[in-house]
């Protein structure tokens, strides 16, 4: 029974990542990651990905506090072009392909010193955010519910 | 280098990226290539790390963006400081930033999302980093990757001090730390070179103070303490004049190593080249030569570099033939240049990226400064050679002194020329010469003749020099190509010894009676001088002899070096092709120091049937670095 637990939880973790691939939010670079995870670090993925959220958020929330101080008649293009910088490298590194794409578009209005670009973007940057780390999410959770099925067959195998 | 069978296991790589997801993953991905991975999320504190534990690590990679320290920044410093192959790595793909990472000297740079399999092969730039650090020449195979390679790396080094002060870069570089703000643009204009900037800056004038220690002392015997008491020189220390004067010794290893590959070698400055053709890999080699001149000490004028910069003066000569216009120009040798690459082959050898002729033009500079008595080649004779397509030519050059030293470089160059078909063409006869000693200058005599009659034309050139005996002898018989009754016959270079003071006198006369003949001849002769305080002259004489015909010659030169030679001595080969394709190839071993430095050099030309000249082909063997005192050095090329 459990097996065949963990055989379902593993086609509904292949089902979501299709889905996300088919929706363009991941890109192969994620299977790079998933790649790269061993019996030496068996949580690698979750793990990066977690810490990914982590700096994310802190760049999401510099970047509307760059965008969104009330009554300063300027904005700091420059730093926002750093933080989105980073943003784009460590979305791409993990394969969060959408994020990347947003990023692109608000480096591009932040160098054209395009406040409401700016905000647009940072809007649909936020949202992709949320989607990607819920999806992500749902997908870690499958997993780790695999895991603890596979978990709890092997004593049985080994008995 | 010796490569271990598990070689790239184990690699020792520091990895410094601020985005700590990426910095996970890299790390991972490298532990999957089984290198040894060692994170670090400041820059500063991976730039502590690479100071406390030198040698410890084998690359660096490290991102473009991050707060604490910009990474070109800690591109700049670890490739001053430790030499280290370093990877740099951006989500911007934007060309200008990485324009920027390789003008820095990054020796590659990878965009974001990056994956295992760029990964996998990092380990070859610290292979290539290493092959061209240790100049393991011997593997000519490898050269050429290394040779590409170089540019960013490895040459850069050598060319740093040069370049910077010859440019005045040094001044932007300040300027640059002052304000970043005015990075970017500055960045863009500068020198790739100036990305790893020495501290101590060896100005021309240091370097000359450099070279005339070490010559005084001997190269072999220099050691860079005794070398610093004779520079006398306040704030410069051991150390400096150590790494100085190891690089000086690369220098001088590379050039006789070049020499020996000569043939084979295509440069790393010069792109596209024709495999086929001789030619163009002998043109490529006398530029490889002189932008590594350039690089380590173009201002100064050591007896080695003046030889390097006689090179293209030789080469002026030939290509001239075909473009006249370039000849006008009133530097000498950076159109020696700029012919032998575009049109004495009348095929592009070569195509330098930006940053190359910039070396060039810093090497032609101070060729010009230092040989003011290049000048020589005035505009009568090159519109001579224009106009008539005989000429004879004697440009004798002297090298650089330095110090009150006696160096002297002479390079007679000879040319005849006759047009194929052209009926009464009279040739004139064109003497140049051009005797530049700096320190002393002594009248030189090379008399040439040539005697074109009907076919017949013999040259002979009498150069003497003094001080050192150096014995040219060189027998040409160029023949004409339509008629085989022409012959030309140089004889030439006579050299006195025990006179102080060497001359070189050139006159040509060349009488041609008939027009029937073509005879190309080209000689260039080269002496260089060695740069002693003392007076030492010189040494190596080269002999050129070409012949032309449909059938080749030999060409005997011999050279006699006495006194010991820092310079090298040059075997200057001419082989003119009737039109059609002729090859020369005349074998000069030179010896010296139980080493060969000499080099055949076959040339090809290609000449068009439209055209009447006959194109030159002449290839210069650098030679060598160093050369024991009272060491003969005989050349016999065939």
């Amino acid at each position: 029974m459990l097996g065949f637990g963990s055989e379902r939880l593993r086609l509904d973790m292949n089902r979501l990542l299709a889905l996300l691939f088919h929706q363009g939010v991941l890109d192969e670079q994620f299977l790079q990651l998933q790649q790269l995870q061993d019996e030496s670090s068996p949580n690698f993925v979750s793990e990066v990905v977690n810490i990914y959220f982590h700096e994310s958020e802190k760049l999401l929330r510099n970047l509307r506090g760059l965008l969104m101080i009330e009554g300063k008649i300027t904005v700091d293009y420059k730093k926002m072009g750093i933080h989105l910088n980073q943003l784009m490298g460590s979305s791409s590194s993990i394969g969060a392909k959408r994020v990347r794409n947003v990023c692109v578009a608000f480096r591009a209005a932040s160098e054209q010193n395009n406040r409401i670009g700016c905000l647009r973007a940072l809007e649909l940057l936020e949202h992709e955010y949320c989607y990607l780390k819920n999806k992500l999410h749902e997908l870690f959770q499958i997993e780790q519910q695999r895991n603890l099925a596979a978990r709890v067959r092997y004593p049985l195998m080994h008995n | 280098m010796a490569v271990s069978e598990q070689f790239p296991v184990g690699l020792k790589v520091l990895v410094v990226d601020d985005d700590i997801p990426c910095l996970k993953i890299l790390e991972q991905m490298l532990r999957k290539c089984m290198y040894s991975v060692t994170t670090c999320s400041q820059a500063t504190v991976a730039l502590n790390l690479l100071r406390e534990r030198k040698g410890f690590f084998d690359i660096v990679l490290s991102d473009v963006h991050m707060p604490d320290m910009d990474g070109f920044k800690l591109l700049e410093l670890v490739g001053l400081e430790m030499d280290l192959p370093v990877i740099m790595m951006s989500g911007d793909d934007r060309t200008s930033l990485v324009m920027r990472g390789i003008r820095h000297g990054a020796c590659d740079y990878l965009i974001k999302p990056i994956r295992t399999e760029e990964l996998k092969n990092i380990w070859q730039h610290v292979v290539r980093k290493r092959c061209t650090v240790s100049k393991d020449h011997e593997n000519s195979g490898s050269l050429e990757d290394n040779d590409r390679h170089k540019h960013g790396g490895d040459d850069a080094e050598y060319a740093s001090s040069v370049n910077e002060e010859a440019d005045g870069i040094l001044k932007t570089l300040k300027k640059r730390k002052d304000s970043k703000e005015e990075e970017d643009t500055e960045i863009e204009n500068d020198d790739p070179t100036t990305a790893k900037k020495p501290r101590v800056v060896w100005s021309v004038e240091l370097h000359q103070q450099f070279v005339s220690a070490v010559n005084q002392l001997g190269i072999d015997k220099a050691v860079p303490k005794r070398i610093l008491e004779l520079m006398n020189v306040p704030g410069l220390t051991r150390e400096n004049v150590a790494s100085h004067l190891q690089k000086f010794r690369l220098y001088l290893k590379r050039l006789s190593g070049v020499a020996q590959q000569q043939g084979g070698l295509p440069s790393s400055f010069c792109g596209p080249l024709e495999q086929n053709s001789k030619v163009g890999s002998l043109g490529r080699f006398d530029i490889q030569a002189l932008a590594v001149s350039g690089q380590l000490a173009p201002q100064t004028l050591a007896a080695l570099h003046a030889e390097l910069l006689n090179r293209p003066t030789s080469n002026l000569v030939l290509p001239g033939i075909d473009q006249p216009a370039l000849l006008q120009a009133s530097v000498p040798v950076s159109k020696c240049i700029t012919l032998d690459q575009n049109v004495a082959y009348g095929q592009p050898l070569m195509k330098c990226p930006s940053n190359i002729s910039k070396h060039f033009s810093q090497t032609i500079a101070s060729a010009e400064n230092v040989h003011a008595g290049i000048g020589s080649w005035s505009s009568k004779n090159l519109v001579n050679v224009l106009n008539c397509s005989n000429v004879a030519g004697l440009g004798a050059q002297n090298g650089n002194m330095i110090m009150g030293i006696m160096q002297h470089q002479q390079q007679q160059q000879r040319h005849q020329q006759e047009q194929h078909h052209k009926q009464s063409v009279v040739p004139e006869s064109v003497r140049t010469i051009n005797v530049q000693p700096s320190c002393l200058v002594v009248p030189t005599h090379s008399s040439v003749n040539f005697q074109v009659g009907n076919g017949l034309a013999s040259v002979n050139q009498n150069s003497s020099f003094s001080g050192s005996s150096v014995i040219d002898y060189s027998i040409l018989s160029p023949q004409s190509n339509n008629s085989s009754l022409g012959t030309g016959k140089v004889l030439d270079v006579e050299l006195k010894p025990g006179i102080m003071v060497s001359g070189l006198s050139g006159g040509g006369s060349v009488s041609p009676t008939s027009m029937s003949t073509d005879n190309g001849v080209c000689m260039p002769v080269q002496n260089t001088a060695s740069t002693f305080v003392a007076v030492r002259p010189l040494p190596g004489t080269v002999a050129n002899m070409s012949e032309f015909h449909g059938s080749y010659d030999s060409t005997l030169a011999k050279v006699i070096g006495d006194g010991p030679l820092r310079s090298g001595a040059f075997v200057g080969r001419g082989g003119t092709l009737p039109s059609r394709f002729a090859v020369d190839e005349p074998q000069l071993p030179m010896m010296s120091q139980g080493k060969i430095f000499g080099e055949d050099s076959g040339s090809k030309v290609k000449q068009e049937p439209s055209t009447n000249f006959v194109e030159n082909a002449k290839v210069g063997v650098p030679m060598l670095p160093r050369l024991a005192p009272n060491d003969l050095m005989s050349v016999f090329s065939d």
